[in-house]
């Protein structure tokens, strides 16, 4: 019986335990790296775009104020 | 008009970018760096984006100087907010794979100092923008300044040909390059959706900027009755 598909599996087996450990860990921080990594990226386009759109509300809101008073103003001249 | 347009480009880079998390997601590791490696998918485009970004700003300034034209002032300071933004991305997830890959956060080699210089010197555009009042004299001066500050973009990039840096070489369009064609197309497509996103960006902050010098004109209208 040909069993030599086990043969990583056989290998990992025989490896220390502290190097599989290490090898875990190391291929944990490299996923947790890039979560973070895409998660950053993510936060700061978003933190910009939410500053546009509160710029964008008060310059609205600014801007209808200033309208209304100039029309006012040439209202009582 | 214009409104339906950034809709639909907006709606465009978030399928495009969609779609492509996924691409990226059922790629192979790279053999060295593992699943980190994909943090290029976005830590490159968006450096390139920045950099062109820094490149219209320029064209920008050098304008507005010949023609005195405040729209060329209003392009350049929206092209740089939002070139600010994407490089602030580029600094960050570039620290954060250098955390995993080299062990720490940050390393003062040529690319990254220089990368961060450029960032230090576009925000101190946008500082000096706020420093003055008067229009005419704020934009001369964050024009020539635009103008300065644009000396250290060609010192990003080149600066890991012209000397041995920690960053790692170019493997994208690159002769030296090792990275397969279905990678670099995802990378391509990529750079499009958030081109597409930086466009939309600058469009809008270009009609808040016109929309701003309005106000200006209309509370001088007011002082003035």
């Amino acid at each position: 019986m040909n069993l030599h598909f086990l043969m990583p599996l056989a290998a990992l087996l025989q490896a220390p335990d502290d190097a599989i450990r290490d090898e875990i860990a190391r291929l944990q921080r490299n996923f947790q790296g890039l979560i973070w990594g895409f998660v950053a990226a993510w936060v700061i386009l978003l933190l910009y775009t939410s500053m546009i759109v509160v710029r964008e509300r008060k310059i609205r809101r600014e801007m209808e104020r200033l309208k209304n008073m100039v029309e006012d103003a040439e209202k009582k001249s | 008009m214009r409104q339906k347009v950034m809709i639909g480009m907006l709606v465009l880079a978030a399928v495009i970018l969609m779609r492509n998390l996924y691409v990226i997601s059922v790629l192979p590791d790279e053999v060295n760096q593992g699943q980190i490696f994909r943090i290029i998918f976005f830590h490159v485009p968006a450096a390139i984006i920045a950099m062109t970004g820094s490149a219209v700003a320029l064209i920008a300034s050098v304008l507005f100087l010949i023609r005195k034209d405040f729209f060329y002032d209003s392009l350049a300071v929206a092209v740089t907010e939002v070139g600010l933004a994407f490089l602030a991305v580029n600094l960050v997830t570039g620290s954060i794979w250098a955390r995993v890959i080299w062990g720490v956060w940050w390393a003062w080699d040529a690319r990254l100092t220089s990368a961060l210089i450029c960032w230090v010197l576009y925000a101190g555009y946008l500082i000096l923008r706020q420093a003055l009042d008067e229009p005419t004299q704020r934009a001369t001066f964050a024009a020539v300044y635009s103008i300065f500050a644009f000396v250290d973009v060609p010192i990003v990039i080149f600066s890991i040909r012209w000397w041995r840096t920690l960053h790692p070489q170019p493997v994208f369009f690159s002769k030296s390059g090792s990275f397969p064609k279905d990678w670099t197309s995802a990378l391509v497509v990529n750079m499009l959706a958030l081109a597409l996103l930086y466009a939309v960006l600058t469009m809008i902050r270009l009609r808040q900027e016109q929309t701003q010098r309005e106000i200006d004109y209309l509370r001088r209208t007011a002082h003035a009755m």
